[in-house]
């Protein structure tokens, strides 16, 4: 709830900024003095077919990754970051060109790649697929965005899948920008595509 | 876009005496007997033994492959209450149950069944994204926009509330 808050805060802060200069805005997401550096991890992209090919986390050249850990049995957080990225990118002209959205899933027995593809196809054009059931790997990569998750199965067959709700904006060399932490909503995801858009 | 819903309490005595907890029980009797008129499972009622109101309620559409749904809303009820469940036709879901999401000691986010949420009287509680939801578990077909699903809320006092929340892509507009 109180994030609800926070992001209507936000929401109200920036529309104030807005009308004096949109160059001096500030981002909302956060910023580390240290940046996180992903540009040498990799895993496997997978297709609907499930055909494999190496991915990099690192955006092409000119434009922005976005990467988030989930998976698609989730009801709450997953569907609101997801939404809220197409919110924003229906908000911010030549989104669609300039940033690259990817999905790892933290629940890649139950997220096979058929399911996955068009799962995130349903939110953005064009997604990106990540998927191993490499634990080791998956793992290193997560570590790498200082992220993790855990599933745990019950008896009774229910799964419960723990993860880290951020989404990472990565740029071409590998670095990790921005991080938005959930709740921070369309509008802030808005305010900061268009500032980073003035950079690429 | 902003829908009211007034949801009459399905009134019972005992739930009038439980608004009025702490008080003198014959003065509470007598209160339930003016009140409890057909009037009061109306919707157009607004006396003092009052009604659930349900705002807002709405579900996020839900892709293809998404075999879990969420509905969000806000409740106020006139008394001191609790939701302890919630539940839509099963030809919708499976199962329906009140989740929160929380944080844990690694900082991920999980979610948890809670066995009820309290409601204080006159009060506003909000399920929203990133908090408490209404979850819709083994959807038979996708939440679509344009679509919508009936919602019984059961509270501890017996009092039941039915809700119509709509689908739709993001929460509806303040």
């Amino acid at each position: 709830m109180r994030k609800q808050f926070l992001s209507l805060a936000v929401a109200v802060a920036f529309l104030g900024c807005a009308s004096d200069s949109g160059s001096d805005a500030p981002l909302f997401g956060m910023q580390r003095n240290d940046p996180l550096v992903v540009g040498d991890q990799s895993m496997p992209r997978v297709d609907e077919a499930g055909v494999e090919s190496r991915f990099e986390f690192k955006a092409a050249d000119g434009k922005l990754l976005v990467v988030y850990f989930g998976f698609t049995n989730c009801p709450d957080l997953c569907p609101t970051t997801l939404a809220d990225l197409r919110s924003a990118f229906r908000r911010v002209s030549g989104s669609a060109e300039k940033v690259e959205v990817a999905m790892v899933t933290v629940d890649p027995e139950r997220d096979t790649a058929d399911r996955l593809v068009p799962y995130l196809s349903s939110f953005v054009d064009d997604p990106v697929a990540l998927r191993t059931t490499d634990t080791n790997l998956l793992e290193r990569v997560e570590a790498a965005f200082l992220a993790s998750s855990s599933i745990e199965k019950e008896a009774t067959g229910k799964v419960n899948v723990s993860h880290t709700a951020a989404t990472y904006v990565v740029d071409e060399t590998g670095t990790v920008i921005v991080e938005w932490p959930f709740g921070i909503g369309a509008d802030g995801m808005e305010n900061d595509l268009r500032i980073l858009f003035e950079d690429l | 876009m902003k829908k009211k819903s007034i949801i009459a309490v399905v009134a019972s005595a005992t739930l009038v005496l439980a608004a009025c907890g702490g008080d003198d029980a014959s003065t509470d009797t007598s209160t339930a007997d003016t009140t409890m008129t057909d009037d009061t499972t109306t919707a157009g009622d607004l006396t003092a033994a009052g009604e659930i109101v349900v705002e807002g309620a709405w579900a996020r559409t839900s892709p293809m492959e998404a075999t879990m749904g969420a509905a969000y809303m806000k409740i106020t009820s006139p008394i001191d209450d609790e939701l302890v469940s919630a539940s839509v036709d099963s030809a919708i879901s499976m199962e329906t149950q009140i989740h929160e999401t929380v944080e844990n000691e690694a900082g991920e986010m999980a979610m948890q069944e809670v066995a009820s949420i309290p409601l204080v009287a006159g009060e506003v509680f909000e399920l929203a994204p990133g908090g408490y939801h209404v979850m819709l578990m083994g959807l038979s077909a996708p939440l679509e926009v344009g679509t919508s699903i009936d919602i019984t809320l059961t509270m501890k006092s017996g009092a039941t509330a039915t809700v119509t929340a709509e689908v739709s892509e993001d929460a509806p507009s303040m």
